[in-house]
Protein backbone atom coordinates (compact mmCIF):
# COMPACT_ATOMS: atom_id res chain seq x y z
CA UNK A 1 0.00 0.00 0.00
CA UNK A 2 1.48 3.49 -0.48
CA UNK A 3 1.96 5.91 2.01
CA UNK A 4 -0.37 7.59 4.42
CA UNK A 5 -0.17 10.65 3.46
CA UNK A 6 0.70 12.20 -0.21
CA UNK A 7 0.78 15.59 -1.37
CA UNK A 8 -1.76 17.45 -3.15
CA UNK A 9 -2.92 15.46 -5.92
CA UNK A 10 -2.14 16.59 -9.32
CA UNK A 11 -5.20 15.92 -11.46
CA UNK A 12 -4.32 15.58 -15.11
CA UNK A 13 -5.88 17.84 -17.39
CA UNK A 14 -6.83 14.72 -19.59
CA UNK A 15 -10.31 13.43 -18.65
CA UNK A 16 -9.79 9.43 -18.04
CA UNK A 17 -11.57 7.33 -20.18
CA UNK A 18 -13.18 3.66 -18.89
CA UNK A 19 -10.58 1.22 -18.40
CA UNK A 20 -11.31 -1.39 -21.20
CA UNK A 21 -10.45 -4.13 -18.77
CA UNK A 22 -13.49 -3.54 -16.59
CA UNK A 23 -16.26 -5.87 -16.26
CA UNK A 24 -18.55 -3.91 -14.30
CA UNK A 25 -18.31 -0.11 -13.36
CA UNK A 26 -19.58 2.28 -10.82
CA UNK A 27 -19.78 5.91 -12.04
CA UNK A 28 -20.25 8.67 -9.48
CA UNK A 29 -20.97 12.49 -10.66
CA UNK A 30 -21.62 15.34 -8.31
CA UNK A 31 -22.84 18.17 -9.28
CA UNK A 32 -23.88 19.26 -12.85
CA UNK A 33 -20.18 19.18 -14.25
CA UNK A 34 -19.91 15.87 -12.84
CA UNK A 35 -23.06 14.47 -13.74
CA UNK A 36 -22.20 15.50 -17.57
CA UNK A 37 -19.16 13.51 -17.44
CA UNK A 38 -20.55 10.52 -15.66
CA UNK A 39 -22.71 10.19 -18.87
CA UNK A 40 -20.03 10.81 -20.99
CA UNK A 41 -18.57 7.62 -19.84
CA UNK A 42 -21.18 6.03 -19.84
CA UNK A 43 -21.50 6.34 -23.84
CA UNK A 44 -18.18 5.34 -23.80
CA UNK A 45 -18.03 2.05 -21.69
CA UNK A 46 -17.86 -1.18 -24.41
CA UNK A 47 -21.12 -3.12 -24.61
CA UNK A 48 -21.30 -5.78 -22.48
CA UNK A 49 -20.33 -4.46 -19.30
CA UNK A 50 -22.75 -4.14 -16.24
CA UNK A 51 -22.78 0.27 -15.57
CA UNK A 52 -24.42 2.15 -12.81
CA UNK A 53 -24.53 5.73 -13.04
CA UNK A 54 -25.07 7.59 -9.66
CA UNK A 55 -25.80 11.35 -9.41
CA UNK A 56 -25.43 13.21 -6.25
CA UNK A 57 -25.19 16.84 -5.40
CA UNK A 58 -21.73 16.49 -3.31
CA UNK A 59 -20.24 13.72 -1.22
CA UNK A 60 -22.83 13.40 1.62
CA UNK A 61 -23.29 10.34 4.04
CA UNK A 62 -26.15 9.13 2.11
CA UNK A 63 -24.31 8.48 -1.15
CA UNK A 64 -20.96 7.50 0.70
CA UNK A 65 -23.40 4.71 2.49
CA UNK A 66 -24.63 3.81 -1.03
CA UNK A 67 -20.88 3.40 -2.22
CA UNK A 68 -19.86 1.36 0.42
CA UNK A 69 -22.72 -1.34 -0.35
CA UNK A 70 -21.80 -1.47 -3.84
CA UNK A 71 -17.92 -2.06 -2.90
CA UNK A 72 -19.54 -4.96 -0.21
CA UNK A 73 -21.01 -6.68 -3.18
CA UNK A 74 -18.21 -5.79 -6.06
CA UNK A 75 -16.82 -8.73 -7.71
CA UNK A 76 -13.03 -8.38 -8.77
CA UNK A 77 -13.49 -6.78 -12.52
CA UNK A 78 -15.35 -3.28 -11.21
CA UNK A 79 -14.22 0.11 -11.80
CA UNK A 80 -15.13 2.85 -9.82
CA UNK A 81 -15.09 6.54 -11.82
CA UNK A 82 -15.76 9.71 -10.07
CA UNK A 83 -16.29 13.43 -11.36
CA UNK A 84 -16.59 16.54 -9.66
CA UNK A 85 -15.38 18.73 -7.35
CA UNK A 86 -12.44 17.66 -5.40
CA UNK A 87 -13.49 17.73 -2.29
CA UNK A 88 -15.88 15.34 -3.19
CA UNK A 89 -13.92 12.79 -5.53
CA UNK A 90 -11.84 12.76 -2.58
CA UNK A 91 -14.05 12.21 0.17
CA UNK A 92 -15.42 9.16 -2.07
CA UNK A 93 -11.98 7.94 -3.16
CA UNK A 94 -11.51 7.53 0.82
CA UNK A 95 -14.09 5.46 1.30
CA UNK A 96 -13.32 3.12 -1.62
CA UNK A 97 -9.45 3.09 -0.72
CA UNK A 98 -10.48 2.68 2.75
CA UNK A 99 -12.40 -0.41 1.55
CA UNK A 100 -9.63 -2.13 0.06
CA UNK A 101 -10.09 -0.90 -3.86
CA UNK A 102 -6.79 -0.16 -5.01
CA UNK A 103 -5.67 2.74 -7.38
CA UNK A 104 -5.86 0.65 -10.22
CA UNK A 105 -9.30 -0.38 -9.82
CA UNK A 106 -10.89 4.10 -9.75
CA UNK A 107 -10.34 7.01 -12.16
CA UNK A 108 -11.57 9.95 -11.21
CA UNK A 109 -12.48 13.87 -13.11
CA UNK A 110 -12.05 16.67 -11.17
CA UNK A 111 -14.37 19.65 -12.11
CA UNK A 112 -12.77 22.46 -9.67
CA UNK A 113 -10.31 22.98 -6.48
CA UNK A 114 -11.60 25.41 -4.52
CA UNK A 115 -13.63 23.59 -1.99
CA UNK A 116 -11.40 21.54 0.45
CA UNK A 117 -12.15 19.30 3.41
CA UNK A 118 -9.55 20.08 5.89
CA UNK A 119 -8.61 17.58 8.68
CA UNK A 120 -7.71 19.16 12.05
CA UNK A 121 -5.05 16.65 13.99
CA UNK A 122 -5.83 18.30 17.29
CA UNK A 123 -9.79 17.48 17.92
CA UNK A 124 -9.93 15.57 14.77
CA UNK A 125 -12.80 17.03 12.86
CA UNK A 126 -13.08 17.70 9.05
CA UNK A 127 -14.12 21.33 8.07
CA UNK A 128 -15.30 22.21 4.60
CA UNK A 129 -13.37 25.50 3.64
CA UNK A 130 -11.99 26.94 0.88
CA UNK A 131 -9.50 28.61 1.77
CA UNK A 132 -6.48 28.05 -0.97
CA UNK A 133 -3.36 25.97 0.25
CA UNK A 134 -1.23 27.44 2.48
CA UNK A 135 -4.19 29.74 3.67
CA UNK A 136 -6.17 29.66 6.70
CA UNK A 137 -9.60 28.43 7.83
CA UNK A 138 -11.24 28.15 11.55
CA UNK A 139 -11.94 24.29 12.57
CA UNK A 140 -15.24 23.64 13.21
CA UNK A 141 -14.74 21.49 15.58
CA UNK A 142 -12.50 23.48 17.84
CA UNK A 143 -12.15 26.49 16.55
CA UNK A 144 -8.38 27.07 16.32
CA UNK A 145 -7.38 28.31 13.40
CA UNK A 146 -5.73 26.11 10.80
CA UNK A 147 -3.41 26.59 8.61
CA UNK A 148 -4.49 24.46 4.99
CA UNK A 149 -1.00 22.30 4.35
CA UNK A 150 -0.41 20.98 0.98
CA UNK A 151 -0.34 17.67 2.20
CA UNK A 152 -3.50 15.27 1.18
CA UNK A 153 -4.64 12.23 3.21
CA UNK A 154 -5.47 9.47 0.76
CA UNK A 155 -7.38 7.47 3.50
CA UNK A 156 -9.21 10.66 4.83
CA UNK A 157 -9.57 12.29 1.47
CA UNK A 158 -8.92 15.70 3.47
CA UNK A 159 -6.00 18.30 3.66
CA UNK A 160 -4.20 18.47 7.04
CA UNK A 161 -4.58 21.59 9.09
CA UNK A 162 -2.22 23.10 11.31
CA UNK A 163 -2.88 25.52 14.40
CA UNK A 164 -1.61 28.21 12.39
CA UNK A 165 -0.28 29.93 15.26
CA UNK A 166 1.79 27.01 17.18
CA UNK A 167 4.80 28.54 17.17
CA UNK A 168 3.40 31.44 18.71
CA UNK A 169 1.81 29.05 21.62
CA UNK A 170 4.96 26.54 22.00
CA UNK B 1 31.25 -26.10 -2.34
CA UNK B 2 32.87 -23.58 -4.78
CA UNK B 3 35.20 -20.94 -2.91
CA UNK B 4 33.37 -18.50 -1.36
CA UNK B 5 34.37 -15.08 -3.40
CA UNK B 6 35.02 -11.86 -1.41
CA UNK B 7 32.42 -10.15 -3.02
CA UNK B 8 29.77 -12.90 -1.21
CA UNK B 9 31.35 -12.47 2.11
CA UNK B 10 29.21 -9.64 3.29
CA UNK B 11 25.98 -10.96 1.93
CA UNK B 12 27.01 -14.30 3.77
CA UNK B 13 26.85 -12.93 7.29
CA UNK B 14 23.09 -14.08 7.58
CA UNK B 15 23.63 -17.67 6.64
CA UNK B 16 22.28 -20.11 8.57
CA UNK B 17 24.13 -23.76 9.23
CA UNK B 18 21.08 -26.29 9.07
CA UNK B 19 21.24 -30.00 9.89
CA UNK B 20 19.21 -32.90 8.00
CA UNK B 21 17.03 -33.51 11.05
CA UNK B 22 14.37 -35.92 8.92
CA UNK B 23 13.99 -36.86 5.29
CA UNK B 24 10.64 -38.34 3.77
CA UNK B 25 9.59 -39.66 0.37
CA UNK B 26 5.85 -39.58 0.45
CA UNK B 27 5.62 -39.10 -3.11
CA UNK B 28 7.89 -40.48 -5.28
CA UNK B 29 10.35 -38.04 -7.11
CA UNK B 30 9.51 -35.61 -4.25
CA UNK B 31 11.67 -34.86 -0.96
CA UNK B 32 11.14 -33.97 2.31
CA UNK B 33 13.87 -32.16 4.22
CA UNK B 34 13.18 -31.12 8.08
CA UNK B 35 16.16 -28.69 8.72
CA UNK B 36 16.93 -27.75 12.37
CA UNK B 37 19.96 -25.20 13.75
CA UNK B 38 23.27 -27.46 14.19
CA UNK B 39 23.60 -26.53 17.49
CA UNK B 40 20.12 -26.33 18.13
CA UNK B 41 17.44 -23.47 18.95
CA UNK B 42 14.63 -21.44 17.51
CA UNK B 43 14.74 -20.32 13.70
CA UNK B 44 13.83 -17.16 12.40
CA UNK B 45 10.12 -16.54 11.27
CA UNK B 46 9.13 -15.44 7.85
CA UNK B 47 6.42 -14.42 6.07
CA UNK B 48 4.09 -16.92 4.83
CA UNK B 49 5.68 -17.73 1.08
CA UNK B 50 9.29 -17.36 1.71
CA UNK B 51 12.27 -19.37 0.84
CA UNK B 52 15.40 -20.51 1.85
CA UNK B 53 18.42 -20.13 -0.96
CA UNK B 54 20.79 -23.41 0.17
CA UNK B 55 23.89 -24.34 -1.18
CA UNK B 56 23.68 -27.08 -3.19
CA UNK B 57 27.01 -28.41 -4.23
CA UNK B 58 28.34 -25.92 -6.87
CA UNK B 59 24.96 -23.99 -7.05
CA UNK B 60 22.75 -22.10 -5.24
CA UNK B 61 18.79 -22.75 -5.26
CA UNK B 62 15.86 -21.10 -3.79
CA UNK B 63 13.29 -24.08 -2.26
CA UNK B 64 10.02 -22.53 -0.36
CA UNK B 65 9.33 -22.90 3.01
CA UNK B 66 6.17 -24.56 3.86
CA UNK B 67 5.40 -23.57 7.51
CA UNK B 68 2.98 -20.72 8.22
CA UNK B 69 5.57 -19.13 9.48
CA UNK B 70 5.71 -18.60 12.98
CA UNK B 71 8.79 -19.21 15.13
CA UNK B 72 9.85 -22.59 14.95
CA UNK B 73 12.91 -24.78 15.64
CA UNK B 74 12.24 -26.42 11.89
CA UNK B 75 12.12 -25.85 8.54
CA UNK B 76 10.59 -28.23 6.13
CA UNK B 77 11.41 -28.16 2.30
CA UNK B 78 10.42 -29.99 -0.65
CA UNK B 79 12.39 -31.02 -3.54
CA UNK B 80 11.21 -32.65 -6.82
CA UNK B 81 13.59 -34.27 -8.49
CA UNK B 82 14.40 -33.37 -12.29
CA UNK B 83 16.50 -35.89 -13.09
CA UNK B 84 17.83 -33.34 -16.45
CA UNK B 85 17.38 -30.23 -14.01
CA UNK B 86 20.65 -28.16 -12.91
CA UNK B 87 21.66 -30.64 -9.90
CA UNK B 88 20.57 -28.46 -7.12
CA UNK B 89 17.56 -30.99 -6.83
CA UNK B 90 19.73 -34.38 -7.28
CA UNK B 91 22.04 -32.76 -4.56
CA UNK B 92 18.65 -32.12 -2.00
CA UNK B 93 17.89 -36.12 -2.81
CA UNK B 94 21.42 -37.28 -2.07
CA UNK B 95 21.25 -35.55 1.28
CA UNK B 96 20.74 -37.99 4.59
CA UNK B 97 20.04 -37.58 7.86
CA UNK B 98 22.82 -35.95 9.90
CA UNK B 99 24.27 -33.93 6.59
CA UNK B 100 24.69 -30.45 7.26
CA UNK B 101 23.96 -27.92 4.71
CA UNK B 102 23.60 -23.86 4.40
CA UNK B 103 21.45 -21.72 3.55
CA UNK B 104 20.28 -17.61 3.34
CA UNK B 105 18.15 -16.63 6.29
CA UNK B 106 14.38 -16.91 4.83
CA UNK B 107 13.47 -14.13 2.08
CA UNK B 108 9.85 -13.14 0.95
CA UNK B 109 9.00 -12.16 -2.20
CA UNK B 110 5.35 -13.78 -2.80
CA UNK B 111 3.97 -13.02 1.06
CA UNK B 112 0.02 -12.86 1.25
CA UNK B 113 -1.12 -9.16 0.98
CA UNK B 114 -2.64 -7.70 4.41
CA UNK B 115 -5.37 -6.09 3.75
CA UNK B 116 -6.67 -8.71 0.99
CA UNK B 117 -9.96 -9.76 1.62
CA UNK B 118 -9.87 -12.97 0.58
CA UNK B 119 -6.92 -15.11 -0.85
CA UNK B 120 -6.97 -17.39 -3.99
CA UNK B 121 -4.04 -19.60 -4.06
CA UNK B 122 -3.48 -21.28 -7.43
CA UNK B 123 -0.68 -23.87 -7.48
CA UNK B 124 0.53 -27.01 -10.41
CA UNK B 125 2.62 -29.88 -9.51
CA UNK B 126 5.74 -28.84 -7.28
CA UNK B 127 4.22 -25.38 -6.86
CA UNK B 128 2.25 -26.38 -4.17
CA UNK B 129 5.13 -25.44 -1.61
CA UNK B 130 5.42 -21.64 -1.45
CA UNK B 131 1.12 -22.37 -1.15
CA UNK B 132 1.21 -24.85 1.84
CA UNK B 133 2.84 -21.96 3.51
CA UNK B 134 0.17 -19.61 2.86
CA UNK B 135 -2.76 -22.36 3.77
CA UNK B 136 -0.89 -22.71 6.81
CA UNK B 137 -0.67 -19.18 7.05
CA UNK B 138 -4.52 -18.57 6.50
CA UNK B 139 -5.79 -21.47 8.93
CA UNK B 140 -3.76 -19.79 11.63
CA UNK B 141 -4.81 -16.29 11.26
CA UNK B 142 -8.15 -17.37 9.82
CA UNK B 143 -8.34 -15.31 6.97
CA UNK B 144 -10.50 -16.37 4.09
CA UNK B 145 -8.73 -18.47 1.71
CA UNK B 146 -9.09 -21.53 -1.41
CA UNK B 147 -6.69 -23.66 -2.74
CA UNK B 148 -6.83 -24.86 -6.44
CA UNK B 149 -4.05 -27.66 -6.72
CA UNK B 150 -3.67 -29.17 -9.43
CA UNK B 151 -1.33 -32.49 -9.90
CA UNK B 152 -0.65 -35.49 -12.08
CA UNK B 153 -2.77 -38.31 -10.55
CA UNK B 154 -1.20 -39.97 -7.42
CA UNK B 155 1.66 -37.99 -7.50
CA UNK B 156 -0.15 -34.83 -5.47
CA UNK B 157 2.46 -33.81 -2.75
CA UNK B 158 1.33 -33.11 0.45
CA UNK B 159 -2.60 -33.87 -1.05
CA UNK B 160 -3.50 -35.64 3.22
CA UNK B 161 -2.07 -32.65 5.14
CA UNK B 162 -3.84 -30.16 2.58
CA UNK B 163 -6.73 -32.13 2.96
CA UNK B 164 -7.04 -32.09 6.28
CA UNK B 165 -5.67 -28.41 6.87
CA UNK B 166 -8.02 -27.18 3.99
CA UNK B 167 -11.28 -29.14 4.06
CA UNK B 168 -13.93 -28.03 1.43
CA UNK B 169 -11.55 -24.85 1.07
CA UNK B 170 -9.39 -27.11 -1.20
CA UNK B 171 -9.78 -28.44 -4.66
CA UNK B 172 -7.52 -31.14 -6.09
CA UNK B 173 -7.45 -32.10 -9.50
CA UNK B 174 -5.45 -34.36 -11.83
CA UNK B 175 -6.13 -33.30 -15.14
CA UNK B 176 -5.26 -30.28 -16.51
CA UNK B 177 -8.16 -29.08 -18.14
CA UNK B 178 -10.05 -29.34 -15.62
CA UNK B 179 -8.35 -27.79 -13.49
CA UNK B 180 -7.52 -24.57 -16.06
CA UNK B 181 -11.63 -24.40 -15.86
CA UNK B 182 -11.66 -24.23 -12.54
CA UNK B 183 -9.18 -21.48 -12.37
CA UNK B 184 -11.03 -19.54 -14.80
CA UNK B 185 -14.26 -19.78 -13.17
CA UNK B 186 -12.85 -18.50 -10.10
CA UNK B 187 -10.98 -15.89 -11.43
CA UNK B 188 -14.30 -14.79 -13.40
CA UNK B 189 -16.76 -14.37 -9.34
CA UNK B 190 -14.87 -13.59 -6.47
CA UNK B 191 -15.29 -11.00 -4.49
CA UNK B 192 -13.54 -7.81 -4.94
CA UNK B 193 -10.80 -7.56 -2.40
CA UNK B 194 -9.50 -10.47 -3.61
CA UNK B 195 -5.79 -11.42 -4.18
CA UNK B 196 -4.86 -14.54 -6.32
CA UNK B 197 -0.94 -16.34 -5.60
CA UNK B 198 -0.25 -18.43 -8.42
CA UNK B 199 3.03 -20.74 -8.70
CA UNK B 200 3.51 -23.46 -10.85
CA UNK B 201 5.16 -24.53 -14.26
CA UNK B 202 5.51 -21.55 -16.58
CA UNK B 203 2.04 -22.42 -18.44
CA UNK B 204 -0.23 -22.62 -15.33
CA UNK B 205 1.06 -19.11 -14.38
CA UNK B 206 0.59 -17.79 -18.37
CA UNK B 207 -3.05 -18.79 -17.92
CA UNK B 208 -3.64 -17.39 -14.66
CA UNK B 209 -1.49 -14.10 -15.43
CA UNK B 210 -3.80 -14.05 -18.94
CA UNK B 211 -7.01 -15.02 -17.65
CA UNK B 212 -6.82 -12.81 -14.62
CA UNK B 213 -6.07 -9.60 -16.99
CA UNK B 214 -8.78 -10.62 -19.39
CA UNK B 215 -11.72 -10.77 -16.47
CA UNK B 216 -10.66 -7.28 -15.41
CA UNK B 217 -7.81 -8.25 -12.88
CA UNK B 218 -5.47 -5.51 -11.92
CA UNK B 219 -2.04 -7.16 -12.10
CA UNK B 220 -1.55 -5.30 -8.20
CA UNK B 221 -3.79 -8.13 -7.33
CA UNK B 222 -2.18 -10.77 -9.37
CA UNK B 223 1.06 -12.46 -7.89
CA UNK B 224 3.23 -15.18 -9.36
CA UNK B 225 6.25 -17.10 -7.52
CA UNK B 226 8.15 -18.88 -10.56
CA UNK B 227 10.50 -21.96 -9.96
CA UNK B 228 13.36 -20.03 -11.52
CA UNK B 229 14.08 -17.06 -14.01
CA UNK B 230 12.40 -18.48 -17.35
CA UNK B 231 14.94 -19.66 -19.64
CA UNK B 232 16.02 -16.31 -20.49
CA UNK B 233 17.44 -15.36 -23.86
CA UNK B 234 21.26 -13.85 -24.11
CA UNK B 235 20.23 -10.75 -24.17
CA UNK B 236 21.08 -7.53 -26.41
CA UNK B 237 24.63 -6.16 -25.63
CA UNK B 238 24.36 -3.00 -24.12
CA UNK B 239 27.14 -0.57 -21.77
CA UNK B 240 26.91 -0.21 -17.92
CA UNK B 241 28.61 2.84 -16.94
CA UNK B 242 30.19 3.32 -13.53
CA UNK B 243 28.84 6.99 -12.10
CA UNK B 244 31.34 7.34 -9.42
CA UNK B 245 34.25 5.98 -11.04
CA UNK B 246 33.57 6.80 -14.96
CA UNK B 247 34.31 3.45 -15.76
CA UNK B 248 32.41 1.89 -18.56
CA UNK B 249 31.93 -2.06 -18.45
CA UNK B 250 30.61 -3.55 -21.88
CA UNK B 251 27.98 -6.10 -21.11
CA UNK B 252 28.14 -8.57 -24.62
CA UNK B 253 24.73 -11.00 -25.22
CA UNK B 254 25.30 -14.21 -23.13
CA UNK B 255 26.99 -11.94 -20.37
CA UNK B 256 24.99 -10.77 -17.49
CA UNK B 257 25.62 -7.51 -16.20
CA UNK B 258 26.51 -9.55 -13.07
CA UNK B 259 29.29 -11.65 -14.31
CA UNK B 260 30.52 -8.61 -16.27
CA UNK B 261 30.59 -6.23 -13.59
CA UNK B 262 32.74 -9.17 -11.47
CA UNK B 263 34.99 -9.02 -14.33
CA UNK B 264 35.28 -6.02 -14.35
CA UNK B 265 36.83 -5.99 -10.72
CA UNK B 266 33.50 -4.91 -9.29
CA UNK B 267 32.58 -6.48 -6.13
CA UNK B 268 28.65 -7.43 -6.07
CA UNK B 269 27.34 -9.22 -3.08
CA UNK B 270 25.02 -12.37 -4.82
CA UNK B 271 23.58 -15.39 -3.84
CA UNK B 272 20.99 -16.96 -6.62
CA UNK B 273 22.48 -15.83 -9.92
CA UNK B 274 18.74 -16.40 -11.33
CA UNK B 275 17.19 -13.43 -10.06
CA UNK B 276 15.22 -14.89 -6.92
CA UNK B 277 16.79 -14.11 -4.15
CA UNK B 278 17.25 -9.85 -4.22
CA UNK B 279 20.60 -9.78 -3.43
CA UNK B 280 22.88 -8.59 -6.07
CA UNK B 281 20.51 -5.79 -6.34
CA UNK B 282 22.90 -2.53 -7.45
CA UNK B 283 21.22 1.34 -7.93
CA UNK B 284 20.19 2.84 -11.13
CA UNK B 285 20.97 6.18 -12.00
CA UNK B 286 19.75 6.60 -15.37
CA UNK B 287 18.88 4.53 -18.03
CA UNK B 288 15.98 1.83 -18.36
CA UNK B 289 16.68 -1.32 -16.94
CA UNK B 290 14.95 -4.41 -18.36
CA UNK B 291 13.71 -6.53 -15.37
CA UNK B 292 13.89 -10.28 -15.80
CA UNK B 293 14.46 -11.23 -12.16
CA UNK B 294 11.81 -12.37 -9.70
CA UNK B 295 12.26 -10.38 -6.93
CA UNK B 296 11.38 -6.56 -7.56
CA UNK B 297 7.47 -5.44 -6.94
CA UNK B 298 5.55 -3.93 -9.83
CA UNK B 299 5.64 -0.74 -8.21
CA UNK B 300 10.16 -1.31 -7.65
CA UNK B 301 10.50 -2.16 -11.31
CA UNK B 302 8.14 0.73 -12.96
CA UNK B 303 10.27 3.30 -10.14
CA UNK B 304 13.66 1.95 -12.35
CA UNK B 305 15.87 2.88 -10.35
CA UNK B 306 17.02 -0.34 -9.01
CA UNK B 307 18.60 -3.46 -11.01
CA UNK B 308 18.94 -7.09 -10.14
CA UNK B 309 21.60 -7.26 -11.92
CA UNK B 310 22.23 -11.38 -11.78
CA UNK B 311 19.66 -11.69 -14.47
CA UNK B 312 18.38 -8.38 -15.82
CA UNK B 313 19.73 -5.81 -18.92
CA UNK B 314 18.98 -2.83 -20.33
CA UNK B 315 16.35 -1.44 -22.35
CA UNK B 316 18.95 1.79 -23.78
CA UNK B 317 22.20 1.14 -24.62
CA UNK B 318 23.51 2.61 -21.60
CA UNK B 319 22.68 2.07 -18.14
CA UNK B 320 24.45 4.26 -15.31
CA UNK B 321 24.56 2.60 -12.16
CA UNK B 322 25.21 3.94 -8.60
CA UNK B 323 28.52 1.83 -8.61
S1 LIG C 1 21.88 -12.97 -7.11
FE1 LIG C 1 19.93 -13.52 -6.47
S2 LIG C 1 18.69 -12.05 -7.43
FE2 LIG C 1 20.61 -11.74 -8.29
Amino acid sequence: MGAEHTSVPRWGTERPAPDPSARALLLVGFGARGCAITTAWAADVPAGRAVEVLAADDADEAVLAVLTARIAGARVGWRLMLAGPEADVLAARAVALRAGVLDAEIRCAVTSTERKRVYCPHCRTTTATTAPVAGETPCDGCGRRLHVYAHVSRRAGAYLGFMADAEEVA
Amino acid sequence: MTATLPARTAARTGVLVLAVAAVADDVPGIRTLTLRRSEGGPLPAYPAGSHLVMDCGDRRNAYSLTGDGSPAEEYRVSVLLCPDGDGGSAFVHRLAVGDVVTASRPRSAFAPVSTARHHLLVAGGIGITPMLSHARAAVRWKRSFELLYGHRPGAGAHLDELRDLCGDRLAAYGSTPEMLAAVRAALADRPLGTHVYVCGPAPLIAFVEETAAELGWPAERVHAERFSAADLDPGEPFTARLARSGTRVPVPSGTSLLSALEEAGVAVPNLCRQGVCGECRVPVRSGRPLHRDLYLSEAERAAGDAVMCCVSRSVDDELELDL
